[in-house]
């Protein structure tokens, strides 16, 4: 559990970034939480501040009902607990060869080479990324090497996964592929943390949701419920998911993704029906 | 993005041993700078087919990376070759200027083409290895020579970054382009130094995000760096 009490933190004393944020992570039935927010919102220095990057002006956070400690040992040990990936995949990835990046955090931890080489393999395995291992980065595509980076943190075998912005630049295969690349480490049981703008892709993946604006916690709940506010999305220059709106506006039941929509016979049926009517 | 790398991921000999390849640099190098003139020029002839053959690369394409060290080598042969004295005998075509002669010096033309043809041929050589070595078997490699850690690990990272670099510097020479900035010699003076500016910029802020995403990693202050393959 991850849990911030009263967190406010800015670059410069003047002007705060995040503003009495108090939040509890990681509840029962929350597997994958989604941070929404316009630009400039403060999702990711919230990340910073996760990971222990950056240190809170006042206020706490707690990981498992314990302090952050800021020593290198503290850190490294949150490290291990909550792995991040950020946005650009360019500045993430230090090696030339794909499995030597991968392998990068072990080699920090000093693991025996043997595990190292099974854990990237597994890695390698879980993320569909076998064909790439011994190729050079500078030739992947974009959503290539996203997967590289999030493969980089995966070894770590991190209770948490914080993702940053991780369908930014991708085309719709680049975001179909990371979608279902979240809902198998779902799955497998791994929590995860994200911020998007494409409220269709969080709306799809996420469980619980937190709307932050101008630096405030504005709305926090499960997905039917904050997406539900269509004035406040739009108050934060966010935009409903388009199954809620088709569910607002069309009358239409609440679909969870879009794959329960199409496979509504029953609406089929009706709307065939109807159609049939108008002629 | 730098194709020349390319190559080196594809072509006939990707998969020799690191160390033979070197060894045929190393003689190549040899024969380079060795007194024996003749060798030169048909060593030069014969690595340059032999690259074009190996990487299936075209003789154009070949020829435009020479485009990059012509200058340099140019203007060291001017350097040698032009001379001014006042013996007209000693220089070829002559030209009377405040009291003397300038032209190319006899003395000096043989030993001038001696140097051209010499690093004409180490530089032929050294494209064949760069052109035919992918960067992890040259990290191997110099892992094999007992290199320092230090220098293997800065020559990796350069050559990881050098093209987030480049595709930087295009896309804002691009942007420049475009819009007309490198239209007279004033305005491409502006558009550089706008350049440079915004490269450093940008330097400066991926240094950061860097230092973030090694904190993520757990960086210890070094990197692995691997040995040959087994």
């Amino acid at each position: 559990m991850i849990e911030l009490q009263h967190l406010n933190f800015g670059y410069e004393p003047q002007r705060t970034i995040l503003q009495d944020i108090s939040l509890k992570l990681g509840q029962p039935g929350q597997n994958v939480i989604g941070l929404i927010g316009p630009n400039g919102s403060g999702k990711s220095t919230l990340f910073l501040n996760l990971v222990g990057i950056l240190r809170p002006t006042s206020g706490n956070i707690l990981v498992d009902d314990q302090p952050i400690d800021y020593r290198k040992k503290g850190l490294n040990a949150l490290r291990k607990k909550i792995g991040i990936v950020f946005q650009n995949s360019d500045q993430q990835i230090f090696y030339s060869i794909v499995k030597d990046d991968i392998a990068f955090a072990l080699h920090n931890l000093k693991l025996p080479q043997a595990e190292i080489d099974r854990r990237v393999d597994q890695v390698l395995t879980e993320l569909d990324i076998q064909a790439l291992a011994n190729r050079p980065i500078q030739y992947l595509s974009g959503g290539q090497k996203k997967r590289v980076a999030i493969a980089g943190i995966l070894v770590l075998r991190s209770e948490w996964l914080l993702l940053d912005e991780p369908t930014s630049g991708l085309d719709p295969d680049g975001r179909a592929r990371m979608l279902a690349l979240i809902k198998g480490l779902v799955a497998r049981g791994q929590k995860i943390i994200l911020s998007s703008h494409d409220m269709d892709f969080m709306y799809e993946i996420g469980d619980y949701f937190y709307l932050l604006n101008a630096g405030h916690i504005v709305k926090e709940g499960p997905k039917d419920q904050v997406f539900a506010d269509a004035a406040l999305l739009k108050r934060s220059q966010l935009e409903q998911p388009w199954l809620v709106q088709l569910s607002q506006r069309l009358g239409l039941p609440l679909y969870q993704n879009s794959e329960a929509l199409f496979a509504d016979q029953q609406l089929q049926q009706t709307l065939r029906a109807a159609l049939a009517k108008g002629e | 993005m730098l194709t020349i790398d390319k190559y080196a991921y594809a072509n006939r000999i990707v998969q020799w041993s690191p160390q033979l390849k070197a060894l045929c640099w190393l003689i190549g190098m040899i024969i380079a700078f060795q007194p024996i003139m003749a060798l030169k020029p048909v060593l030069l002839v014969a690595v340059a087919w032999n690259t074009v053959y190996l990487t299936h690369v075209s003789w154009h394409q070949y020829f435009k990376w020479f485009y990059a060290l012509l200058p340099f080598l140019l203007l060291s042969i001017i350097g040698i070759v032009f001379t001014a004295g006042t013996d007209p005998q000693q220089i070829y075509a002559p030209l009377k200027l405040f009291g003397g002669y300038i032209g190319l010096s006899k003395v000096m033309l043989p030993r001038g083409i001696a140097v051209a043809v010499q690093a004409g041929t180490a530089i032929v050589c050294t494209y064949w290895f760069a052109l035919t070595t992918p960067f992890q078997q040259i990290i191997g490699f110099l892992k094999w020579t007992h290199l320092p850690n230090i220098l293997i690990e800065e020559t990796m990272l350069m050559y990881r970054f050098i093209f987030i670099f480049i595709e930087a510097f295009e896309q804002i020479y691009q942007a420049q382009k475009l819009r007309f900035g490198y239209d007279n010699l004033h305005l491409m003076v502006h558009s550089s130094g706008i350049l440079a500016k915004m490269l450093f910029e940008q330097v400066m802020v991926n240094y950061e995000q860097m230092v973030y995403a090694l904190d993520a990693k757990l960086y210890q202050g070094e990197f692995y760096v691997k040995g040959p393959e087994p």
